[in-house]
Formats: C-alpha cells, sequence, structure tokens
C-alpha cells in the first residue's frame, strides 16, 4: 500500500478493515463523497457474498422468478453474465447502458434517471429445476430439492418455483421496478418470467442501526431476527461454509420464499386479547408476555403453547436460526372473494434448507397463526457467492 | 388498425409538444440539422413556399392564435414524412426530418389556404447497392401483397353482393391476410389504414368502413352488410394499391416496419380484440409475421455482415415463432381464438417478444449502410 494515504483511501482502508472484522459481510457503505442523505447511496454490488442478504433491509421488492427456455449450457452462462453486468450499473446508480443512436430503442428503459441507486441490491438465485438440465444435475446441491409440502398449505404453481430468482430491493420502488424490467428485457428469448411480486414495505429489520417495522398484522415483526452486524451468527446460520458442498456453492446461501396470504377481513375481527395471544407478542410495545420491552427476552413459560414466537423460537427448534428478510405486499383485490389481497412475502436465508423446514413442520398445523393465514406460493433457490470485478454471478458452477 | 408510428419514426426523429416559454432545455435532438419556424394562422401555415436544401431539418411549428388549424404535415404525394398535432392555440410542437432533393407538400388542413409548396434542392445522397437492393426486393413483395390484396378484395366483395355467406366469409379470411402482411405500409397513408381495417369504436360510427364492419355483419347478424361498405372497401384497396407503387424506402425503415408488425400482433391479435367477430386472429398473427420475416429478409444481409450474432439469433427466434404457432394450424388455416388458453397466449406472445426484442436493434444497425 502506498506510503502516502489520500482521505478516499483512508475512507476506503477503513471500510475494507470493517468489512474484514465483519467477515466480509456485505454491510452497506457509503459511496466516498456522498452525504448518504439522499437515494444516491450506493450499495457494493462486488463481495464475498452476494448483496441484498445481510444487507440491511431496503424499504422495497420487486421480486421475480424466471424459467429458462434456451436450452443450451452456453445461453444460461450468458445470461448470467448479462444479468451481472447490468446489475452491477444499476446498483451503482447508472443505466444499463449508453445510447449511441437515435434510431436503436434505448438501452436502458430510462424510467430510473435521476433516482439515484437508492441501496439496490440484486440477489440471484438459482432453482432446483434447473438442475434437471444443462448438464448440471452432478452439481445439484443434495439439498436443493423442492421443499416438502406442509400441513394448510394453498400453494398456486403460477406463484411457486422456478428456475431462476432475481431479487431486487431498493430504497425507491420506481429503482427496484427499473432492475426487473430490465433484466426481463435482456434475458428476453432465452428466459420468460413465471412469476413476481412486488413488496412495499419491509417486515423485518436486518440490522441493529434499523427500528422494528410492523407487518400487516400490526405487530413489530423479526425483533429477534439475525443481524448484519452478527458475523459469528451469519457464519453459522446463513453463509454455506467454507468445508461443505458442493464446492460452488461455498460463501453462498439459500433463499427460501413463501406467499403468505393474510385473511385480513377475518384477523380484523379478532380481538386484542386474540391477537396478542395469537402472536405471543404485546401489539402496541411489541414486548414478549411477562416482559416489558420488545427487546427482553421471551419468557416461554409466560407465552401461550401455540403463540406464533413460541413455536419459531430457537429454543423451542434446537437452536434453529434463520435470517429473514420479508415484506409487505398487496394485489389488490381478490375477484372472487372480494377481500384484499395482502400478506406478507416471507423470504429467508439460511445455509441449509432443512432450516427453515424444521421450523415451517413445528408451525404448520400448531400455530394459532394458521387460522388468519394461507401459504399461496412457495420456492427455494441457492444463491451462489458474490463475485469480484469482472467475475458472474454463478461462475463458480458454470465457470 | 392501430399503431401509426412506425415507418413515421424512422424519418420523423424527434416530434414534440411544448409550451412556449419553456424552452432552455429544449429538443436538442435536432442540432445536426437547421430548424426552419412555421406558424399556423387561420389564412394557412407561413411560410406558403419555402425552398430548402436537402439534409436534416426540424419544423419549430408555433399556434399563433390559429382556431381553425392545430396541424403541419410535410407530405411526399399522399405519404406523410413528418407532422406535428393538436397544437392548440399558443402551443408550439416540433419534428425533424432528413429531406431528399424533390418537390413536397406542407399541408395545413382547416387554414384558408391548406397547401403549400416545398422544394427540396441538391444531390441526392447515393443509395449504396445494399440498401437499393433492399429497397427493391421488399418493394417487390408489397407489391405483390397489394396485387393479391386486391385480387382477394374482389373475391370477397362478390361473394358479399352475391348474398353468399360462407363464400363470404372464406373470402374474408383470405383478403386479411395480404392486408396484414404490409399493414405499416398502409398505415404510413395517413387516413387509408383506418378507412380499411379500423375496429369498432376506433373512429366514429358514421365512419366505420373497410373489412370490419363486414365481419361483424357476417359473423354476428348472418348477413352481406350494405353495398356502400364493399364499394368503399373495393375503393381503398385499390387506393392502396396504386400509392404503394410511388413508395420508396429505406433500409431503416423497413426493419421498423418489421418490428411495428409484431407489435400489431402484441397489441391487438394476441388478444383476440382484432377479429373480435371471426376470431381468426391467429391468421391474423401469421401474416403479421410473415410480413415481419420478409422486411427482415429484405435487409438480411446488410445485419449478416454487420452483426452476424444478431442474424443468427433473429433466425432462430423466427423458427421459435414458427413452432409456437404450430400447434394451432388447422389445414391453411388456425384454430378459433377463444379455444385458446391463457397458457396457449401467454407462449404464443412470448415468442413473439423474444423475436421483436433483437429485430428492434436491425433499424439502427441498417440506417445510412
Amino acid at each position: 500500500m502506498s506510503s502516502r494515504l489520500t482521505r478516499g483511501k483512508l475512507l476506503a482502508a477503513g471500510a475494507l478493515g470493517a468489512g474484514a472484522a465483519l467477515g466480509g459481510v456485505g454491510i452497506e457503505r457509503l459511496a466516498t463523497g456522498d452525504d448518504g442523505g439522499d437515494g444516491r447511496r450506493i450499495v457494493p454490488f462486488h463481495g464475498e457474498h452476494q448483496a441484498g442478504i445481510a444487507t440491511p433491509a431496503q424499504d422495497r421488492l420487486h421480486f421475480a422468478a424466471f424459467d429458462m427456455v434456451a436450452e443450451g449450457r452456453s445461453e444460461l452462462r450468458d445470461v448470467l453474465r448479462d444479468w451481472t453486468r447490468a446489475a452491477e450499473r444499476m446498483c451503482a446508480g447508472e443505466a444499463v447502458g449508453r445510447d449511441d443512436t437515435p434510431l436503436a430503442p434505448p438501452v436502458d428503459t430510462g424510467e430510473a434517471a435521476g433516482l439515484g441507486a437508492a441501496r439496490l441490491t440484486v440477489t440471484f438465485g438459482l432453482g432446483p429445476s434447473l438442475f434437471d438440465c444443462f448438464g448440471l444435475a452432478a452439481d445439484r446441491p443434495r439439498a436443493l430439492v423442492e421443499l416438502p409440502a406442509f400441513a394448510g398449505d394453498e400453494l398456486d404453481p403460477g406463484r411457486s418455483g422456478g428456475d431462476l430468482a432475481v431479487q431486487a430491493c431498493a430504497d425507491d420502488p420506481q429503482v427496484a421496478f427499473h432492475a426487473v424490467r430490465n433484466l426481463a428485457r435482456i434475458g428476453r428469448g432465452a428466459v420468460v418470467m413465471r412469476w413476481s411480486q412486488l413488496g412495499f414495505g419491509r417486515t423485518s429489520s436486518t440490522s441493529r442501526t434499523q427500528a422494528t417495522p410492523r407487518n400487516l398484522m400490526g405487530f413489530k415483526d423479526g425483533t429477534n431476527n439475525i443481524k448484519a452486524e452478527d458475523a459469528d451468527a451469519l457464519a453459522r446460520n446463513v453463509w454455506v461454509g467454507p468445508r461443505a458442498a458442493p464446492a460452488w456453492l461455498r460463501g453462498g446461501t439459500y433463499m427460501v420464499t413463501r406467499r403468505i396470504r393474510m385473511l385480513i377481513e377475518v384477523w380484523d375481527r379478532a380481538s386484542l386479547d386474540d391477537q396478542e395471544r395469537t402472536i405471543g407478542r404485546r401489539k402496541e410495545s411489541g414486548a414478549p408476555f411477562g416482559r416489558s420491552g420488545e427487546f427482553d427476552r421471551v419468557d416461554l413459560a409466560s407465552t401461550p403453547a401455540d403463540a406464533h414466537i413460541r413455536l419459531a423460537a430457537p429454543a423451542e427448534n434446537r437452536g434453529t436460526r434463520i435470517l429473514r428478510r420479508g415484506y409487505s405486499f398487496t394485489d389488490g383485490m381478490d375477484a372472487e372473494l372480494g377481500q384484499l389481497d395482502a400478506g406478507l412475502f416471507f423470504v429467508s436465508f439460511q445455509n441449509d434448507p432443512a432450516a427453515f423446514v424444521t421450523l415451517q413442520r413445528r408451525l404448520a398445523g400448531s400455530d394459532a397463526l394458521d387460522e388468519y393465514i394461507k401459504h399461496t406460493g412457495s420456492a427455494l433457490f441457492a444463491c451462489p457467492p458474490g463475485v469480484r470485478p469482472g467475475g458472474y454471478v454463478g461462475e463458480t458452477l458454470l465457470g | 388498425m392501430t399503431l401509426r408510428s412506425g415507418l413515421l419514426a424512422a424519418t420523423a426523429v424527434a416530434a414534440s409538444l411544448a409550451l412556449p416559454g419553456c424552452g432552455g432545455g429544449g429538443d436538442k435532438s435536432a442540432a445536426s440539422g437547421r430548424t426552419v419556424e412555421v406558424t399556423l394562422t387561420d389564412a394557412g401555415c407561413k411560410p406558403e413556399r419555402l425552398r430548402l436544401a436537402a439534409g436534416p431539418v426540424t419544423f419549430a411549428v408555433e399556434n399563433d392564435g390559429a382556431e381553425a388549424v392545430s396541424e403541419f404535415e410535410v407530405l411526399d404525394g399522399d405519404r406523410i414524412l413528418g407532422e406535428v398535432e393538436n397544437v392548440a392555440p399558443g402551443l408550439s410542437g416540433r419534428f425533424s426530418l432528413t429531406l431528399k432533393p424533390g418537390r413536397f407538400t406542407m399541408y395545413c388542413p382547416g387554414g384558408d389556404t391548406e397547401r403549400g409548396a416545398l422544394v427540396v434542392t441538391g444531390a441526392a445522397a447515393g443509395q449504396t447497392a445494399g440498401a437499393k437492393a433492399a429497397a427493391a426486393r421488399y418493394g417487390r413483395y408489397v407489391e405483390a401483397q397489394t396485387a393479391l390484396l386486391v385480387s382477394r378484395t374482389r373475391t370477397f366483395v362478390r361473394a358479399l353482393a352475391a348474398g353468399d355467406i360462407a363464400a363470404s366469409k372464406r373470402a374474408y379470411a383470405a383478403a386479411r391476410i395480404p392486408y396484414e402482411a404490409i399493414e405499416p405500409v398502409a398505415e404510413s397513408f395517413g387516413g387509408l389504414d383506418p378507412a380499411i381495417d379500423a375496429r369498432e369504436g376506433d373512429v366514429p360510427a358514421s365512419r366505420w368502413t373497410g373489412f370490419h364492419p363486414i365481419e361483424q355483419a357476417l359473423w354476428v347478424r348472418g348477413t352481406a352488410g350494405s353495398a356502400r361498405l364493399r364499394t368503399k372497401l373495393m375503393h381503398d384497396v385499390v387506393e392502396l394499391q396504386r400509392r404503394v407503387r410511388t413508395i420508396d424506402l429505406e433500409p431503416a425503415q423497413i426493419a421498423n416496419g418489421s418490428v411495428e408488425l409484431l407489435g400489431e400482433v402484441s397489441k391487438s391479435k394476441i388478444t383476440g380484440e382484432e377479429e373480435r367477430y371471426s376470431h381468426l386472429d391467429l391468421v391474423d398473427v401469421e401474416a403479421n409475421v410473415d410480413g415481419a420475416r420478409a422486411a427482415f429478409d429484405a435487409v438480411s444481409a446488410m445485419v449478416a455482415s454487420a452483426d452476424p450474432g444478431l442474424a443468427t439469433r433473429i433466425e432462430a427466434r423466427f423458427a421459435g415463432v414458427d413452432r409456437a404457432l404450430r400447434p394451432y394450424r388447422r389445414g391453411d388455416s388456425f384454430v378459433s381464438y377463444p379455444t385458446l388458453t391463457e397458457q396457449d397466449t401467454r407462449a404464443l406472445s412470448r415468442s413473439i417478444d423474444a423475436l421483436a426484442e433483437p429485430l428492434s436493434r436491425v433499424g439502427a444497425i441498417v440506417a445510412g449502410r
């Protein structure tokens, strides 16, 4: 390193140091010279892990699952490479490309111009079905199989599964939309969109710097979530370890998505007492039963046996923890019933899908909350590790 | 009849409406050319006569309190080269185009003097051999299709006149095909496309003519429609045939026309709106795709030398559309639109999108070659 450090280099060195101390966790760093108070805030795309996992949760989500229609391995590689290049630029707050002729359609669709990066992250995942083709069968992680059926599932195949996943999170909804739209356009002909979900508000805090948000039931959600600052918990529960198999997924993780419809009308008719006993927390303060503060330790003895937080608690599940990163959604009105179609688009990251399966098996069929929710979509993806500049997401798998 | 931008877009690079005094930022897209100011008045458009050297030019059009005039067009014969519409008093608008040498009309509908003369001097930019070959090849295709349109429309009109409903329905399907194959060309002749191809609600009921009111009569009421409708349709397709002989297309216009044809598929055919009584939408889809194929074939040699990868990709995507349509073929026609499921239309729509995306890059590649 040069003996003369500029201020910029000092900042960069400091940031690197912090990153190293946290085990390379993709903590958001502000771009040099940025006051951080507006939409220009940038989350680095490159790193040991993909961004958008341990990144403090942004306010908005646009998620899309795609199926491959092209049949060649080289086409799959091209899609992931082109997507990586475009994501790098968009996450830096730049347009996908520059136009050099008025006779061609613009390279970038344009609606994010002037909005800045808005902390955009684009996280890519590979679904189990992808490994049926492209000569990838031997590389399929043993854990990457369709999730088992759970009691009470009412899954719509049109909102489930997929060969590839794109999770775009940003503090500005138009920035997130722009990312998915442009990636869909770039992939057109090689991939088709299978399903898509907009999330209008985060339901988890994934950093100690963030207040705990409320979900659409009006309760604080994600109080005991794994936080980005907790490198040990991330290494233990989220990142696929350095000696795990397959090698290509080391530093990556597994992403579960569940579209959980809330029966809003029914919930709103439940008494406050019922609501609190269902969740296992006080509605206003977020405090567990028998405690006074939101972050006080859950007292299992005073919590109803079928309360949601009790059944989901690590102590009830052999210490199982997952990183939740879900968003509230609404798709307008359910035309069949004339009710609000809204709920939680649950997203979780864990280094083994079995962690989610353990928790969901415990919840499904026993959770008091079951009376007020329906799982209508489900998917599992393997998220490859992060990339260095010049690389692409999936390179460790496809070479 | 729907999108009308395609062929115009290649020549009229930019057309925009702006409030006077909002300048500053302005339209820089015509920076390479000159700007000619045109004022709309109730007497007509000023200047009434104009002499310009060939090359790019921007027309800056301002309405100086004219109530009767709100539109300005530059015409080559009957064909619109560039225009602004809805320029109400106090508003302004502009469009840019590249003028070739010749005599053109400045059209100012509603003014006391409606037509002015535009003379463009200078040497025509020599077309390359490739551009000439492309224009000649596509020109032959358009002429062949319009000849087919005229003969099939004649068969159709005769069957209607004879009151033979079954024969009329068959002849209707046959006559639609050559029209759909060259639709963007027809759209470049202003009012001809709406006269031939407007759907119910596209134009005021009193002016609804062409194929679709007869389609409605045949399939909804089981009648042959009025004699006035069939006379008018015959007249309009003959007029279209006369006019297409005068057109002279640049490769970029041909390429953009092919994208336009696929835009037609996405907007009104794949949704079942175009042939809402006869449900022959897939017949139209194939005709649009065949027309796009012919337009691409005309310029494909230019694409192959400039970007072989793109040419290969487009070929593969055309094959993909053929594959997507195949399950719905029945002899020389197609299944009725309502028999398609949502999954069917989705797959078809996606094969069209997959083709149109790379095809949309061709215009820029062949421009000026």
